[in-house]
């Protein structure tokens, strides 16, 4: 009984491991890009001469703009990527 | 949602930690109330809004001038000859009270197109520089002065353009840092 057990929880337990590191990577991608997100619109939109806390109009069109232009981006680079990927693979 | 803050949105949805206090039976009420908060903040951030708000403003500016300026009305003394004095009283208020109507009105116009102007222009350049009121002065001048003939809506636009220039040089002035 412990024989089985034992058994039963090494295999749950190396399924696990490997959804653990999946997550992980995952979560650090997520993270990574929302730093990045973050950083880039920032700089780009954000006036460096501080008045007052709030964003302007301006900045939160920028803003908007801003993020929907960075994933616009990634998702054209991640398209291409993948079809020179298919290319070097296929040909 | 209330994740802590510069923190990556890492949570499932549905599954982001509440602020203490709160059950999970809660959550359903708290992503209602949260949109309904949003659509607040976006509707008085909009440039509807703030044209509406500039317009009130400037109507109670101009009725304000209005009424401090009848005080220094003078009109002929012999034009209500035959009405009483409580009559007289209230002909005159009435006639401050058309005056304030007519200024508040103009005002008002004035106010709610320059920051309707501006706000739109602001949102399509999505910056915030000099630029904005500069241009949204102009084309207030010109609309304002549009029945003048066109040199007189462009000589209406470049003095409004001016106008609003130095008004927003001193609203962005460098303060001093001791404050």
């Amino acid at each position: 009984m412990s024989f089985l057990g034992r058994s039963g929880s090494s295999s749950s337990n190396g399924i696990n491991q490997e959804r653990v590191d999946m997550a992980i990577q995952e979560l650090d991608m997520i993270t990574d890009v929302f730093n990045r997100l973050v950083s880039s619109c920032h700089n780009k939109c954000v006036n460096t001469r501080y008045a007052e806390g709030d964003l302007n109009k301006g900045e939160s069109v920028c803003i908007d703009r801003c993020v929907a232009k960075f994933f616009e981006v990634n998702k054209k680079v991640g398209e291409k990527l993948q079809n020179m990927g298919a290319a070097a693979s296929g040909g | 949602m209330n994740s802590p803050p510069l923190v990556a949105p890492i949570f499932p949805a549905g599954k982001e930690p509440l602020p203490p206090g709160l059950t999970d039976e809660d959550r359903e009420q708290l992503m209602q109330a949260k949109k309904y908060q949003d659509w607040m903040s976006i509707g008085m951030e909009s440039c509807a809004t703030k044209s509406i708000f500039a317009g009130g403003g400037g109507f109670a500016i101009g009725a304000f001038f209005s009424l401090m300026s009848s005080s220094f009305a003078y009109e002929d003394p012999l034009l209500r000859q035959n009405l009483n004095t409580r009559q007289k009283a209230s002909e005159i208020f009435k006639e401050m009270g058309r005056g304030m109507w007519r200024s508040g009105k103009g005002f008002g116009k004035v106010g709610a197109l320059f920051a309707g102007i501006e706000c739109v222009i602001e949102s399509y350049r999505a910056r915030n520089d000099m630029v904005n009121p500069i241009a949204a002065g102009f084309v207030t001048g010109g609309i304002l002065a549009r029945n003048a003939g066109p040199r007189a809506a462009f000589g209406g636009g470049l003095a409004f353009a001016a106008f609003s220039a130095a008004i927003d040089l001193f609203l962005r002035r460098e303060t001093s840092d001791e404050d």
